[in-house]
């Protein structure tokens, strides 16, 4: 290699003794650039930390839920409350039916009423099926007063359960104290603990009071299926085409409960007080349970699945209005908008970004879901299925407003992905003699497409992760919606995950179970946005497009 | 390959694009030490007869005393006395009255101080192409060097700077060891005592430029200096 | 060329608009109405908001603005009726009438709600210093991360695990980090619903934006000077800070705006690490200076959930709601403008 040598030694000197120097500043063998590097890696280092830290706050704060779950289906089963509901299922099964007949003599008047009847002659017609309304409610008075005696009783023993485990919670709480404080203190904290009277339940006698009521239950269902057996039989012909088909309808359900009984009663007879709750059921409770019910005097439910479900509904409403709106702004700015437009549309759209949540979720509040009510209700509209609406807050609404908030996202990154599809595709196929629209459909968007796809992800990540617009729009009714309704269950009301957790997370008692199942309800948000965020991560790194 | 630097003298590199001249350069300074491809894998390269690449020698101490122009001219977007003191402050001058003078001296020293001497205090964006890149061989002049590497000083210029600049280092010669690569073998052969021509990564041939322009040993040399490639 | 085959070529270019260019043309229409129509629909809610709102905040006779409203706490209405007349009250004054003529009073219906008089300052002395608070925190910690990721860093796997997190990071849900916040700073540290815990809360969110936004700017820094700087023998640190930051910052700081609108306009995060739904004594009335750190504050975006969720909707309420509404979204929407407008300034102005 090369090499420089000096013919003069006088300024050799000075160099070389300049070359050498030794450093001033050094810590622990290392320079001053070592320490501030070091300083600005661990400021990189900040990101990782927290994420770390969010993962572990989430997963500890929610770690004691399953347990906590299991303890608390435990006692649901060892009182009996479990058993109650058999026949508390029972009996609102039935009520259906009533409800059903109810329909039907609605309908029936309405019809009688259009044939020109008056109202005192149509209802003369109906009294058959009146004294079949009432005697079908009548059928079923038995089940009603055993279930609420049964209830008193669990509802009860609960009740003291719960006083026994905060009793005891008294009592080790004065019996730790005892450890850290002198002798007499001790005494006095001892002494209190002794009069904490902690009720030792007996679980199989307190149970054995509800399961030695199942012959009465029996009885009473024998007497119920007498009862159905007269009513179907009863049941009258209307010679009207349509509500006759309604009758028989009626009829076949009826039937069915009756036939059902006996398996009510097996199920009955099969419970077990002392079945253990597994692991897996208590899992299940949480992810695949139906109901989210808190502070019951009952049962306390945790089924995430209404709340999964509201959230993935409202998402995907609202990324059906975005997706297309978003893409087609891309397209038209990226495509065909001539320059001062695009000049305009880009800022405006990013501009719209910076709306916050919270006055999407207000103006929905007092202006939208109004709106679009008083607008559901103008007569020409009734064709639209879930017209007119029943609430003003509903799905819908909440998704309009989202939608609102994911096609900048949309746009953004999809406008990102047809700038990135080299110029030379699309002069190569106009040159062919393609129309715009052509080079568009057939160049430009497959080219986009993995760009458009991670930009859809994340904009389905924006929007099932956001908070304030389905608080304040959705309605907020935990229940799986009733999809029986087609179309138009988009306009009932819905609860979400990031809804539950805002609503509820300012009133619970911090550690209680209820507190832990929102803490397990971020934890599946926090998992859910990871996967769409490497989901979109992925698909564009795979389908990246070779740049020029 | 071995090759000597004779001080106080201008030792051009030639050779076409790619041939390794300016990684070569910038390791004379370990501004090399940046990137991660360029490693020195055996050899050394000597100041003094001191290894530069040894774990001793201050890296920073070695760029004070080998300065470098890059081929795009890369003032400081500040006012150009701010770009000359800037070396200075790094080095611990603080003093207004010695840092004035070093600022003249080095605007004089690369014949630019006429031109700019009545806007010290503009910003160095609104110089010329040439006049930037006179500025920048200022700026390293100024924390007097023993060795200033260029380049590719010129390649950005018009004519008229270029001559300007050519000139210049004719002058700089007087007190400090310059290299400089070139793309342009008639720049090397105004301006440099001795020239190394370099093909695909080696040393070709090594001699005094009249040497190599007028007889070279080598008929790779002779090909490429004659324009029949590169 | 004068050959038959000519013609008919010669004819197709001349033809008139064919079916294809007629349907491209609607389709290209139709493009044109999806974009419009969100433009529109944004224009519907600034529209409602700002006039709706801007009727409460600003008012025809001098000072034109709405002063009492900017700068008083949020009290009670009260909605007497007197005489057959509707008379609305806030709170204190409610309180004076009462004592002052109990006899009116008597058997006159009251009707009461809460927030829905008074102003909103408290609330806009919160929301300001959570946001001071978190970007100044976001800014160092996000500011140094780039720093290292576009100075320092060498590929690898520490570097891959750090754009990792910084991308996943991105995508958790605001409601996430407010969990996370409550979890560990109000819980685990003891700071309880406080500035500190909101505060932290809010730095962490925005981080990722920063950090990215920084290192984009660091790295439109042309890397002449920096080798500049380095061939005149300044250290790496001294070549950042003289001859890569300053030039950086302009970049920085435009989005760090955005960044800011983005703190001032969640909300989730600060439910239960910062916000109080009233506290009546303002930020600075505490007894020892380190009590600053550790109180909750009312803030704008949370005043407008519970005056949204948690009052009924009617004439008397909505000016509170539209007020607060306005303020807060004209104020994000303000900052949001400047960072825009200002990045369309920067592109112009550095071009290297």
């Amino acid at each position: 290699m090369a090499t420089e040598q000096p013919p003069e030694p006088a300024v050799s000197h000075h160099v070389r003794k300049q070359l050498l120097a030794a450093r001033k500043f050094r810590l622990l063998g290392r320079d001053r650039d070592w320490w501030i590097k070091l300083f600005f890696e661990g400021n990189a280092a900040i990101s990782v930390v927290v994420l770390l830290l969010i993962v572990f706050t989430l997963f500890r704060e929610a770690a004691g839920f399953m347990p906590g779950n299991r303890h608390n289906l435990e006692i649901y089963r060892r009182a009996g409350l479990e058993y109650v509901d058999i026949l508390k299922r029972q009996t609102t099964e039935y009520a259906a039916l009533g409800r059903q007949l109810s329909a039907v003599r609605l309908a029936w008047l309405q019809r009688l009423r259009a044939e020109g009847l008056d109202l005192p002659a149509a209802n003369a017609r109906l009294a058959a099926i009146d004294a079949l309304d009432g005697r079908l409610a009548d059928a079923i008075a038995t089940h009603e007063e055993i279930r609420s005696e049964m209830t008193d009783h669990a509802s009860s023993v609960k009740e003291r359960v719960t006083v026994g485990m905060d009793m005891a919670e008294v009592r080790k709480n004065l019996l730790g104290g005892i450890a850290g404080s002198d002798a007499a203190h001790g005494a006095k904290l001892q002494a209190g603990a002794d009069a904490v009277v902690v009720e030792e339940i007996d679980f199989t006698a307190e149970v054995n009071v509800l399961t030695t009521r199942f012959p009465d239950i029996q009885a009473a269902n024998r007497v119920l299926a007498g009862e159905l057996n007269e009513i179907l039989a009863a049941l009258p012909h209307s010679g009207d085409g349509v509500i006759d088909k309604q009758l028989t309808r009626l009829g076949d359900r009826l039937a069915a409960f009756r036939k059902g009984i006996p398996e009510w009663e097996g199920e009955l007879a099969r419970w077990r007080a002392d079945r253990p709750v597994s692991f897996l059921e208590a899992f299940n409770a949480f992810a695949f349970g139906r109901e989210w019910v808190t502070a019951s005097f009952w049962q306390d439910w945790y089924g995430v699945l209404p709340l999964f479900f509201g959230s993935v509904f409202i998402s995907v409403l609202a990324l059906a209005i975005a997706i297309p709106l978003g893409i087609c702004a891309a397209l038209y700015v990226n495509q065909v908008a001539p320059r001062w437009e695009q000049g305009l549309i880009k800022p405006y759209i990013e501009f719209i970004s910076a709306i916050p949540s919270v006055v999407l979720g207000f103006f929905g509040i007092a202006m939208l879901g109004e709106t679009l009510r008083q607008f559901s209700q103008v007569a020409w509209l009734s064709w639209v299925p879930g017209f007119p609406m029943q609430e003003r807050l509903n799905g819908f609404t909440a998704a309009a407003l989202l939608a609102l908030m994911a096609i900048p996202t949309i746009f953004t990154l999809a406008e990102d992905a047809l700038q990135n599809v080299p110029k030379a595709l699309r002069e190569a196929s106009l040159a062919l003699g393609a129309t715009r629209l052509q080079t568009i459909l057939h160049i430009i968007l497959p080219a986009a497409l993995s760009g458009i796809t991670a930009a859809i992800l994340l904009g389905f990540g924006r929007v099932i992760g956001e908070t304030m617009v389905v608080l304040l729009c959705a309605g907020n009714r935990i229940a799986i919606p009733d999809l029986s309704a087609g179309l138009g269950v988009a306009f009932q009301p819905v609860h979400t995950m990031t809804g539950i957790v805002a609503q509820e997370m300012g009133e619970v008692v911090r550690g209680s179970l209820h507190y832990r199942a929102l803490f397990m309800v971020g934890c599946l948000l926090f998992l859910l946005s990871l996967g769409i965020n490497y989901g979109a991560q992925k698909i564009v790194r795979r389908y990246r497009l070779p740049q020029s | 390959m071995t090759l000597n630097v004779p001080e106080k003298q201008v030792t051009a590199f030639i050779g076409p694009s790619g041939c390794g001249k300016t990684t070569l350069l910038r390791c004379f300074n370990r501004m090399n030490d940046l990137v991660d491809v360029a490693r020195i894998g055996s050899g050394q390269i000597r100041i003094d007869g001191i290894n530069i690449y040894d774990p001793q020698v201050d890296v920073i101490e070695l760029r004070k005393r080998v300065g470098m122009v890059f081929q795009k001219s890369n003032p400081f977007p500040k006012s150009i006395y701010e770009n000359i003191a800037f070396g200075l402050r790094l080095h611990g001058i603080r003093q207004k009255a010695k840092l004035d003078e070093a600022v003249e001296r080095s605007l004089r020293g690369s014949a630019i101080w006429d031109e700019v001497k009545d806007r010290l205090h503009k910003s160095a964006l609104e110089l010329s192409g040439g006049q930037q890149q006179r500025l920048c061989i200022a700026r390293a002049i100024a924390v007097e060097p023993d060795v200033i590497l260029m380049d590719e000083p010129c390649s950005a210029l018009d004519p008229l700077a270029t001559t300007k600049v050519e000139e210049l280092i004719h002058e700089l010669k007087e007190k400090y060891t310059i290299v400089i690569v070139t793309h342009n073998m008639q720049q090397a052969a105004r301006v440099s005592d001795h020239t190394a021509f370099f093909y695909l990564g080696k040393l070709v041939e090594f001699a005094e430029t009249q040497k190599i322009f007028m007889n070279p040993s080598n008929p790779q040399t002779e090909a490429y200096v004659s324009g029949r490639f590169g | 060329m004068s050959t038959p085959p000519v013609k008919p070529a010669r004819r197709s270019i001349l033809r008139q608009p064919s079916w294809a260019a007629r349907f491209e043309a609607a389709f290209f229409l139709l493009l044109r109405a999806g974009t419009y129509g969100v433009l529109f629909a944004a224009a519907i809610v600034f529209l409602d908001i700002g006039i709706k709102g801007g009727r409460v905040v600003f008012q025809l006779a001098p000072p034109f603005i709405n002063v009492p409203f900017l700068t008083q706490a949020p009290e009670t209405l009260n909605v007497v009726t007197l005489d057959g007349a509707k008379v609305k009250m806030g709170d204190r004054e409610f309180r004076a009438f009462r004592d002052a003529h109990p006899e009116k009073l008597k058997g006159a219906p009251v009707e009461t709600y809460v927030y829905s008089a008074g102003g909103i300052f408290p609330n806009i002395v919160g929301t300001v210093l959570l946001v001071v608070g978190a970007m100044i925190i976001a800014l160092v910690l996000g500011v140094c991360s780039a720093v290292y990721l576009s100075e320092y860093a060498k590929e690898g796997p520490f570097i891959r695990l750090v754009r990792l997190s910084i991308a996943n990071l991105a995508g958790v849900p605001s409601i996430v980090f407010g969990l996370f916040g409550f979890g560990l700073f109000v819980v685990a540290l003891d700071w309880n619903v406080s500035l500190l815990a909101g505060w932290f809360t809010l730095a962490f969110m925005v981080l990722p934006i920063i950090i990215t936004a920084s290192e984009e700017a660091l790295r439109t820094v042309p890397k002449g000077l920096r080798e500049g700087a380095l061939a005149l023998g300044a250290t790496k640190f001294q070549t950042i800070r003289t001859n890569v930051l300053p030039y950086a910052l302009p970049g920085i700081l435009t989005s760090s705006v955005l960044a800011i609108a983005r703190v001032a306009g969640e909300t989730a995060p600060i439910m239960f690490t910062a916000a109080y739904v009233v506290r009546d004594q303002m930020p600075w009335d505490v007894e020892k200076w380190t009590d600053f750190f550790f109180q909750g504050v009312m803030a704008l975006p949370y005043h407008i959930y519970v005056v949204a969720s948690k009052i009924p909707q009617n004439d008397y309420t909505r000016d509170v709601q539209y007020g607060t509404a306005f303020v807060f979204l004209f104020t994000v929407a303000g900052i949001a403008l400047t960072a825009i407008l200002l990045r369309a300034r920067l592109r112009e102005q550095y071009r290297w």
